[in-house]
């Protein structure tokens, strides 16, 4: 029998086949309008790269192996000396092992689905191929990333895909707002890029300085080689280069993962289609970089420094953006909070040393958020408006939503048994059983247990409000009508993941993609207790969300209320949005205006003034070409008459003034 | 070689007739006068050339001097020739042969 190995190295199918979808529709554009826009063309290569992936990602699990496919790109040999004294080498391949299996069924699951709801979602947009193409480009370049061998190549798919959010979250371009988001969301990212690069660099250097000679840095820094006992025999000496260079990396992962301070574009990048925001800012992209985390733990390794700040980072991240989505008014942008939040706690689970356990809380949060976002899409189509407080009541008239919706928000919340109950959890009490290592774990596990709280509360919250009452609050809305076939069946297979993903750790062979994450073997009371504990928290959350909104209640802050300032800080966001335009404007504009001085005052000035003072010297210059002959004439003669003079009386007197 | 020509009165000479040529060059705006003043200066330089060739020590030496002589004397018939032929076209083209209107070449 020919071993499920076979497929390794035909990985690179799975990303160039979307490529191939990318250029046909891109290309095709107005001419696929039979085809939806290309959206035909795009369903159809993503769904043979889902078999692909799936297949991959199966034969991951039956044959858990590392299998690398490789082209060298640039090779230095090993000389002794010079800047690469042990060799240097790029490569471009796919490295096929557990985690990129688990990332590639998440990918390429959800891709499928979100271009299948697409299909109707975006039925009546203008420039559907664009968006198709755009789409197809960001599964090929995300599909890119999850296979990619070496931090080089993955920096390279990572800043496709971050282009790619920038034109889908710019896709209704002709919108000030959605134009604003999509800079706006390049630009905070580029931050993080930079970073990211930085530390790859650091990397690299160090690797390529110090390593034994035929070592990492000669053989492609590839990930498979890091995971090897030389590597965590040079990282065990732990040197300061290596912690700046974790930093950076974290750096580029919370620029990606918007994890605070850059958390800012998340929310704002909701102004592109519904269908984006599911896919990319909520299933995949953001999770990139809790990807790259940890990617970086498991073959790098952090140092203890990184690891404190990536759970400061992660802990503190999960509590403030879960505080913003408490009082937002638009469905969406409780949804992105809520993702800010969910991916915090995946970032503070591979900072406690579970990076297992954040690649399952990431997991389940791409189909249970995908399928809140897809649902919110289906409302949003329905009744044309984001605000939450317009809606109500649509449990009647979408019972297929509502339900989906309700799953995902229990899923969310980490109520029992639903999915993101088991991985949540697990983020939990593996940073439980972490307190006794740093005593600052504390504060962050106490962060990430309150939000537990705060999460079962505003999903609620927006479920509420949008389905539970009578009828709309506004009526101009409107009739609401359920979502056709082809929005249902992704949001229901979505479901069906958001139900029972959190339980596939438990099979024995699809656990092999997850080692360690999971409930531990030996399950203690203490065990039960924290999960009891964690639940409880979540029902906490929803009992009170019902109280203040629940049977279309509109719960209202008493204009005079203490509390009053608290929601307008926390509708402002921190003023973190604020602040950072006042940044741009004050200090960099101002660092603009000055170099706009430099160049056009200083450097110009230099450079006009030496043009203009030559265009004088030469105006006067060119009247001795007066065109008469007998002025040559003359300057003939005075010249014959000055070089007579020189040799016959400066000269002679030269000589005997200095000698010959 | 007779007493009645020292050298340096024949120097002052031949340099009176340069100066005098070059006099005319540089006042002269009659093209013909032009040309009649570069042959009194190219024949200051000619009278020097059959002077000094008179002191050579052996017949071909002094033939040097004098078929130099020969040959600036048929430079000059040819540049005049030339300078001739531009005095006709100068007069055909602006119906004048004075030199200070002739600046077309001017930038």
């Amino acid at each position: 029998m020919v071993g499920w190995s076979v497929l390794f190295p035909y990985a690179y199918l799975v990303p160039l086949l979307m490529v191939g979808s990318f250029v046909v529709v891109g290309l095709g554009g107005t001419r696929l309008r039979r085809f939806a826009g290309g959206g035909w063309i795009a369903v159809a290569a993503a769904g043979a790269s889902m078999v692909l992936g799936v297949l991959l990602g199966v034969a991951e699990m039956l044959d858990p192996t590392y299998t690398d496919t490789h082209v060298v790109w640039l090779s230095l040999p090993a000389t002794g000396t010079g800047t690469f004294p042990n060799g240097f080498e790029l490569v471009m391949g796919t490295l096929v092992d557990p985690l990129s299996g688990l990332m590639l069924l998440v990918v390429t699951i959800v891709g499928f689905l979100v271009l299948v709801y697409s299909l109707g979602y975006m039925a009546h947009e203008k420039g559907l191929p664009r968006y198709f193409a755009e789409l197809s480009l960001f599964l090929a370049a995300m599909n890119g990333l999850v296979l990619a061998d070496n931090l080089f190549e993955f920096f390279v798919f990572w800043e496709l895909v971050g282009v790619c959010s920038y034109f889908l979250i710019g896709f209704f371009y002709e919108k000030p707002s959605a134009a604003s988001a999509a800079k706006e969301a390049f630009l905070v990212t580029r931050v993080g890029d930079v970073m990211f690069l930085l530390g790859v660099f650091l990397y690299f250097y160090v690797y390529a300085t110090s390593g034994p000679a035929g070592g990492w840095a000669a053989h492609g820094f590839l990930f498979v080689q890091g995971s090897s006992p030389f590597l965590a025999g040079v990282m065990g000496g732990s040197t300061p280069l290596l912690t700046v260079a974790g930093l950076m990396i974290l750096g580029g992962a919370a620029g990606k993962s918007a994890q605070f301070p850059l958390h800012v574009w998340l929310p704002d990048a909701m102004e592109g289609p519904t269908t984006v925001s599911a896919l990319i800012h909520a299933a995949t992209m953001v999770a990139a970089g809790v990807y790259l985390l940890a990617v970086t733990s498991l073959f790098l390794g952090f140092t203890a420094t990184d690891d404190l700040a990536i759970v400061a980072i992660g802990g503190f991240t999960t509590f403030f953006a879960a505080t913003m989505a408490l009082v937002q008014p638009d469905i969406k942008r409780v949804i992105a909070y809520s993702t800010i939040s969910q991916l915090g706690y995946m970032v503070l689970a591979v900072g406690a040393g579970f990076a297992m356990v954040g690649m399952y809380h990431l997991f389940t949060h791409a189909f249970f958020k995908a399928l809140l976002f897809l649902a919110a899409g289906a409302v949003i189509h329905a009744v044309g408006t984001q605000d939450l407080f317009k809606m109500g009541g649509l449990r009647r008239t979408m019972r297929i939503t509502s339900g989906v919706f309700l799953v995902g928000a229990l899923s969310l919340s980490g109520i029992f048994p639903f999915a993101g109950f088991w991985s949540k959890d697990d983020v939990l009490s593996s940073l439980f059983g972490e307190l006794g290592s740093h005593p600052l774990y504390w504060p962050f596990y106490l962060l990430a247990l309150a939000t537990v709280f705060l999460t079962g509360y505003y999903i609620f919250r927006v479920w509420f409000l949008t389905f539970s009452g009578e009828n709309p609050r506004d009526r101009s809305l409107p009739a609401a009508h359920e979502a056709p076939g082809v929005m249902l069946v992704p949001m229901i297979v979505l479901a069906i993941f958001a139900t029972v993903g959190g339980l596939f750790p438990f099979v024995p062979a699809f656990a092999h993609l997850l080692p360690g994450a999971g409930i531990p073997p030996s399950y203690t009371a203490t065990d039960l207790a924290l999960s009891a504990l964690s639940v409880g928290l979540a029902a906490g959350g929803i009992l009170t969300a019902w109280a203040f909104w629940g049977n279309g209640r509109v719960f209202e802050l008493p204009a005079g209320s203490a509390a009053q300032p608290v929601r307008r800080l926390l509708l402002k966001r921190y003023y973190f949005k604020a602040g950072y335009d006042a940044l741009g404007l004050t200090g960099v504009y101002t660092f603009a205006r000055l170099c706009d001085f430099v160049d056009r005052y200083i450097i110009d000035g230099v450079v006009h003034g030496l043009e203009r003072s030559f265009g004088g010297l030469s105006e006067r210059g060119r009247r001795i070409q007066s065109g008469v002959v007998l002025d040559y004439a003359s300057y003939v003669v005075a010249g014959v008459v000055v070089l007579l003079l020189f040799l016959l009386v400066v000269g002679p007197y030269l000589v005997a003034t200095w000698g010959s | 070689m007779t007493d009645a020509f020292t050298t340096a009165g024949f120097l002052a000479l031949s340099g009176a007739l340069l100066a005098l040529g070059l006099f005319g060059i540089l006042t002269r705006r009659n093209f013909i006068l032009l040309l009649v003043s570069i042959e009194i200066a190219v024949n200051a330089a000619v009278l020097n050339f059959v002077y000094f060739a008179a002191f050579a020590p052996t017949t071909a030496e002094a033939l040097n001097g004098q078929s130099a002589a020969i040959v600036i004397v048929a430079l000059a018939a040819t540049e005049i020739a030339v300078g001739l032929a531009i005095v006709l076209g100068l007069n055909r083209l602006r119906g004048s042969i004075d030199v200070t209107g002739a600046t077309d070449l001017r930038l």
